[in-house]
């Protein structure tokens, strides 16, 4: 297994290639639920563990069932359907096992079948660690790889968001450009600075 | 007095100076500098700071004059954000370049937010930004001092290090060529001594204090320092301190009272994500210079940085 | 009467209620294929189809699906659909298909059409639902060609893949994802005022 590549995964999706700064999924979620840190913060750990576990069962799925049966192009159907009710059973487990932790992250994982960032890293997986309908070396390995490092990038952008739309709140923004305006404004710099990290190479 | 008032929000620091005593001090304490990259690179610069001077006043005048605000244009804030926008630009870029990062930095990254005070980022690092990533050909279009605009084209002593394992000595250069600013760079950013010496006259008035830029020297040196190109514990610590814009970024820039954080841990803490970012960037990232991404970067860092380092409460310990 | 309520049906998506500029929904595929118009065309003929259809087929199916199960079979109607727009468009424009890349099966979660489905075609007759699905997409295309419009002009100085000024030197950075945030941000600021007025 090769530390390079691994490496290049991280930083490509934690920072080059960040899923909301760069790549523009899961936006919804991002200004829904940027308005206050404390929320943000549990939204992202549900994505980074929705999108990670996702990414596991969606590998799984498609090498062993999708290929041998060569019906690929149900690729979409199939996904969005694991994945949603893969949600739903850990929504069950979760509020079955710890009602605490249901409080924080349970209200979130009903938005997040919708939320196109984690259908967005499965079908990314998909793409990018299969070559002709074969997986690359260690594919798996990279898939949740990439995955949950897309997890953290998502978050990484949505607390950095929500502590700057705390701080806007108090703020005398000119009428218009109030709430969504200055949040897709601020994003626009925050994703100018990021990339800085375009060209990025060990 | 009635200056005082007009900042209603932020920044919280009790301060005896109104705002724009504060600014004009930091603006004259930026003018050697200037002059000296206009003695090196020519009249072209002088011109280029005018005219973004200019376009940043004017911006700053006619949005309060459409939104019927009070116009604050004398306090010196719009100045001296034309004044940085310009420092940090080439001295050969087409004169239309600063106009449109005068208004970039004043309309989008100042005013949207609602004016003097709200902004998150430093409105003329996002310019220099915006407009390094829109027109790269003239953004990293550098000359040689002393040389005529057209003729003598050169790239900045980082970037040729970025090309290829090469040393001080190999570019032609000595560390008082460095220090003294005879090199290719930026207007502004080229003439360390000058910057050091206006620094200084702001430390000594305490207009700024050394946290961040102390963390953020001294982070981006060790690292430069450890993981050099050629090897561990290889790096040249003051050609990394002086071949870019870490002086005028750290000591200018980076302090700006509005997007750094309040508490002294908290100026810490984004002092050394700068640096740590400025050499992430420098080493391996495709940019030769890092300092404006990774300040703009720990901007959008500061309210989650302030919220975690809380200042104290007044009254209580 | 009737008529006329069908044709608000159609033309609240168009200005009005806008999915894009004035509800900000489906924003994903919106900036990120916006970065020529004629990305954005083909992105317009896949979410304008899918929406419509998926419309009329939810609101034929209303009365006989369960309302705890109405999410996962709107989900399976949604991803049909986009599955034939998929392998409809790469039959005959492979070269779009490569461009839309990953936003093309994305469509399925475009909070747009799930939004259209839950709002409007589940308690509404067909040919509402119809038209309701095609107002919804045309304000949807519309928003965004004006976007695309704007960045690959300013991003490239082209409209359509011409130049159209020599002299003009293009700002790079929008059509890079900033510039796609800054352009989105101010339109949307824009239209605010303009609906305030």
């Amino acid at each position: 297994m090769d530390i390079k590549t691994i490496l290049m995964i991280i930083v490509s999706m934690v920072f080059i290639n960040n899923f909301i700064l760069s790549k523009f999924l899961g936006l919804c979620p991002f200004l829904g639920v940027s308005r206050n840190i404390k929320p943000a913060l549990s939204m992202g750990l549900a994505v980074i563990f929705v999108m990670t576990l996702s990414s596991i069962i969606t590998w799984l799925v498609y090498r062993f069932l999708l290929l041998p049966l060569n019906i690929t192009y149900l690729r979409t159907i199939v996904f969005i359907l694991v994945i949603a009710t893969f949600v739903q059973f850990v929504e069950m487990f979760i509020l079955k096992k710890s009602p605490a932790l249901y409080r924080t992250l349970g209200i979130y994982l009903p938005l997040i079948t919708t939320n196109c960032a984690v259908l967005g890293v499965t079908v990314l997986n998909i793409n990018n660690f299969f070559v002709n309908n074969k997986p690359v070396e260690f594919s798996f390995i990279y898939s949740i790889i990439q995955g949950f490092f897309a997890g953290i990038g998502f978050t990484l952008a949505l607390l950095l968001m929500s502590g700057i739309r705390e701080r806007l709140l108090l703020n005398d923004t000119p009428a218009c450009f109030r709430d969504l305006p200055i949040a897709f404004i601020v994003a626009s710099l925050m994703s100018l600075g990021f990339m800085g990290f375009s060209g990025f190479n060990f | 007095m009635e200056d005082n008032l007009l900042v209603s929000f932020w920044p919280h620091i009790q301060m005896k100076d109104s705002i724009s005593k504060i600014m004009w001090t930091v603006f004259m304490c930026l003018v050697p500098a200037g002059i000296a990259g206009v003695y090196f690179f020519g009249l072209h610069s002088l011109l280029l700071i005018f005219i973004s001077i200019i376009t940043a006043v004017l911006t700053e005048g006619s949005i309060q004059l459409i939104r019927k605000n009070k116009i604050t244009i004398y306090d010196g804030t719009a100045a001296l954000t034309g004044l940085l926008l310009a420092y940090n630009l080439p001295p050969t870029v087409p004169f239309w370049i600063p106009i449109i990062g005068s208004f970039f930095a004043i309309a989008i990254a100042k005013q949207a937010f609602g004016g003097l005070g709200r902004n998150i980022f430093n409105p003329a690092l996002s310019a220099r930004v915006f407009l390094l990533l829109s027109w790269p050909t003239y953004m990293t279009a550098f000359v040689k001092p002393f040389g005529s605009a057209d003729t003598i084209s050169s790239a900045t002593p980082l970037s040729i290090l970025k090309e290829g394992e090469k040393t001080l000595s190999d570019i032609g250069l000595t560390y008082m060529d460095l220090f003294l600013g005879r090199r290719a760079g930026c207007i502004g950013e080229v003439a360390v001594f000058l910057l050091l010496l206006g620094a200084l006259v702001l430390l000594f008035l305490k207009i700024i204090t050394l946290h961040i830029p102390l963390s953020f020297i001294f982070v981006l040196a060790i690292f430069s320092w450890i993981f050099d190109k050629q090897g561990l514990f290889k790096g040249d610590v003051l050609f990394s301190i002086m071949s870019g814009g870490v002086i005028l970024g750290a000591f200018f820039m980076a302090t700006d009272y509005v997007t750094s954080p309040l508490t002294k841990k908290g100026k810490v803490v984004f002092g050394i994500g700068c640096g740590l970012l400025t050499f992430i960037i420098r080493r391996f990232a495709g940019y030769p210079e890092g300092v404006s991404f990774s300040i703009l970067i720990m901007n959008a860092f500061s309210p989650l940085i302030d919220r975690i380092f809380k200042p104290p409460v007044y009254g209580k310990k | 009467m009737v008529k006329n309520n069908l044709w608000q049906e159609f033309s609240k998506g168009l200005f009005k209620e806008n999915p894009i500029f004035y509800i900000v929904l489906g924003l994903c595929p919106t900036l990120a294929i916006t970065t020529s118009i004629e990305n954005a065309l083909g992105m317009s003929g896949a979410v304008i189809f899918v929406l419509t259809f998926s419309n009329v087929v939810i609101s034929a199916i209303r009365k006989f699906v369960p309302e705890k199960i109405r999410i996962p079979c709107f989900i399976v109607i949604i991803a049909s659909f986009v599955t034939i727009t998929e392998l409809l468009m790469q039959g005959y424009f492979p070269i779009l298909v490569k461009h839309l890349g990953i936003f093309l099966p994305l469509i399925v979660v475009n909070c747009i059409i799930m939004g259209r489905a839950e709002a409007f075609a589940k308690n509404n007759k067909i040919i509402p639902s119809l038209l309701d699905g095609l107002g919804m997409g045309m304000g949807f295309s519309l928003a965004i060609i004006l976007i695309a419009g704007i960045r690959e002009f300013l991003g490239t100085g082209k409209i359509l893949g011409r130049i159209v000024f020599r002299c003009f030197s293009p700002s790079f950075v929008f059509v890079l994802p900033p510039g796609a945030l800054l352009t989105l941000g101010i339109l949307i600021a824009l239209f605010t005022r303009i609906k305030k007025r």
